[in-house]
């Protein structure tokens, strides 16, 4: 566990920004072919936790909030999102919470009504209780 | 049905232990006393209590071998209770904290007894015949916060605790003129007192509840973020399993058999984790099978929640309505903190255990007739 949280260290700041840009190109490619939940899982895909870099997090952030902005059929999601990106997209949720923007909150809070009932109190719990790899 | 016996024994129990025959229990009604009561014709019956502690007693062990009970308090002391003729004499262990102590376990040869406390600091104690004293020995430097439990090794040398800074660790308890030279085997085999064997850095919340398996292979651990933790081959190049699961944080576990463990907290129902051939952890079910299914109404499940952390007791005034949805049927009806294994003698797994919580009653479970666990245990 520490050598991943090293590794991303060493990583620069610069090179996860590309990245991220990278990966923003292709969810909005997936949008324009109708694949929100591809797009979701491409933006939570290699979200950069382990840095402190604030930029960092603030542009996997945008990228993220289009996708679940995009998101319709939230049940429909749900059907075809696996659990492993339950935690992940729990943390989202809530920084999407703390924005205090209005449709923001509402699709947030939309989500994390269907979240709940499909990864239980756990899931919550684990997003509030990490203090360290933050979104 | 998995629980074979309730009985309310006060308003809220910290923590509780059995005699060495179980028939008598020890529990500490969240104050400063230690209660035993014997059951007597189908009544518990309050025998003795004992009052030396000034504060909440955290923690409470009872040896098996040498009938000595041992307790620890949030006043910073520790006492070791002997039985002579009737009566349950205090002899004082000056710990050397300056912070509560939150937990105490009796090491498997009951020649040492180890206690957690909120110093950062693990204290093992041992008994000088010459100057029939307990000592205290204290490994001081590792730990960033309080240490929350702590569990001995089969093996009488090795300990492992659990800390509020989201670490587990493991140490060597080695004293000189205390355990034999022969006693240190495996990872251990030539560390000294304090000697760190290992730090397991998996939980990023805190932790709690770790024990070791009934032959110390394996070590299970949880933390405050819904996180179960299984280690094997403890040691330098230790292997982890992290496994979470859906509902409220544990606060202790127990190995039944070497691939079972119950874990309790503050879902007040106690979950079944197995491991299969592989040695896959994963989490089997509740014990207690009656949940009704959470269906869309989870927002009482919330307040259910919140009032579960505040500790809100089932006897509080004015919230008769709530009351259903927060005990949800089953035997506990609030945060279970304890579970103790009631192991008979020569057996390695126990399929009885006791369960004690905030709601003031210790439960016992067999777990003989849960078909389903038998292949696990």
């Amino acid at each position: 566990m520490a050598g991943t949280g090293e590794f991303v260290e060493a990583d620069n700041a610069e090179a996860i920004i590309t990245r991220i840009e990278h990966k923003s190109r292709k969810i909005e490619s997936l949008l324009k072919q109708y694949k929100p939940v591809e797009a979701l899982k491409t933006a939570l895909e290699g979200s950069p936790p382990n840095t402190r870099d604030e930029r960092c997090k603030s542009a996997n952030w945008i990228v993220v909030h289009r996708a679940i902005m995009a998101i319709k059929d939230v049940d429909g999601m749900f059907s075809s999102l696996d659990p492993e990106y339950y935690d992940i997209l729990m943390k989202y949720l809530y920084r999407g919470l703390s924005t205090g923007d209005r449709p923001t909150c509402d699709q947030c809070l939309r989500i994390h009504e269907k979240l709940t009932e499909r990864a239980g109190l756990g899931c919550i719990l684990r997003s509030l209780a990490d203090t360290v790899n933050t979104v | 049905m998995a629980a074979i016996a309730v009985h309310q024994l006060a308003q809220s129990i910290t923590c509780h232990a059995w005699s060495p025959d179980h028939s008598m229990v020890a529990v500490c009604p969240n104050n400063n006393e230690v209660h035993i009561y014997r059951l007597l014709q189908d009544k518990w019956e309050k025998m003795h209590v004992l009052q030396k502690h000034d504060q909440i007693v955290s923690g409470v062990d009872w040896s098996a071998r040498s009938n000595r009970i041992v307790t620890a308090s949030h006043d910073r002391n520790s006492y070791v209770w002997n039985l002579e003729g009737s009566e349950w004499v205090p002899t004082l262990v000056i710990l050397r904290l300056n912070r509560a102590a939150l937990c105490v376990q009796w090491s498997p040869k009951e020649n040492k007894f180890a206690v957690g406390s909120g110093a950062k600091t693990v204290c093992v104690c041992y008994y000088e015949q010459e100057n029939n004293w307990w000592v205290s020995k204290l490994i001081r430097k590792r730990h960033d916060s309080s240490v929350t439990s702590v569990a001995w090794h089969p093996n009488n040398i090795l300990l492992a605790t659990a800390s509020t800074d989201g670490k587990c660790r493991v140490f060597s308890t080695f004293i000189k003129g205390v355990d034999p030279k022969d006693s240190r085997t495996g990872p251990s085999s030539d560390s000294k007192f304090g000697e760190q064997i290992v730090q397991l850095d998996l939980s990023f919340s805190w932790s709690f509840g770790v024990k070791w398996s009934p032959s110390g292979n394996t070590l299970a651990y949880v933390g405050h973020n819904s996180m179960i933790y299984f280690v094997d081959d403890v040691g330098p190049s230790p292997l982890a399993q992290n496994v979470a699961f859906r509902d409220l944080p544990l606060r202790d576990v127990i190995f039944v058999s070497e691939r079972l463990v119950i874990g309790v907290g503050f879902d007040c129902n106690p979950m079944v984790f197995g491991a299969d051939e592989r040695g896959i952890w994963s989490f089997l079910r509740f014990l207690e099978r009656k949940r009704t299914s959470s269906g869309p109404k989870y927002g009482s499940q919330f307040s259910e929640a919140f009032g579960k952390l505040y500790g809100q007791s089932k006897h509080g005034v004015g919230n008769d309505g709530i009351e259903p949805s927060r005990s949800r049927g089953g035997v506990h009806e609030n945060f279970i903190n304890c579970v103790v294994p009631l192991r008979e003698s020569g057996k390695s797994t126990a399929t009885r255990f006791s369960t004690s919580g905030m709601d003031g009653k210790v439960v016992i479970w067999d777990l003989e007739n849960q078909t389903d666990l038998s292949d696990y245990l």
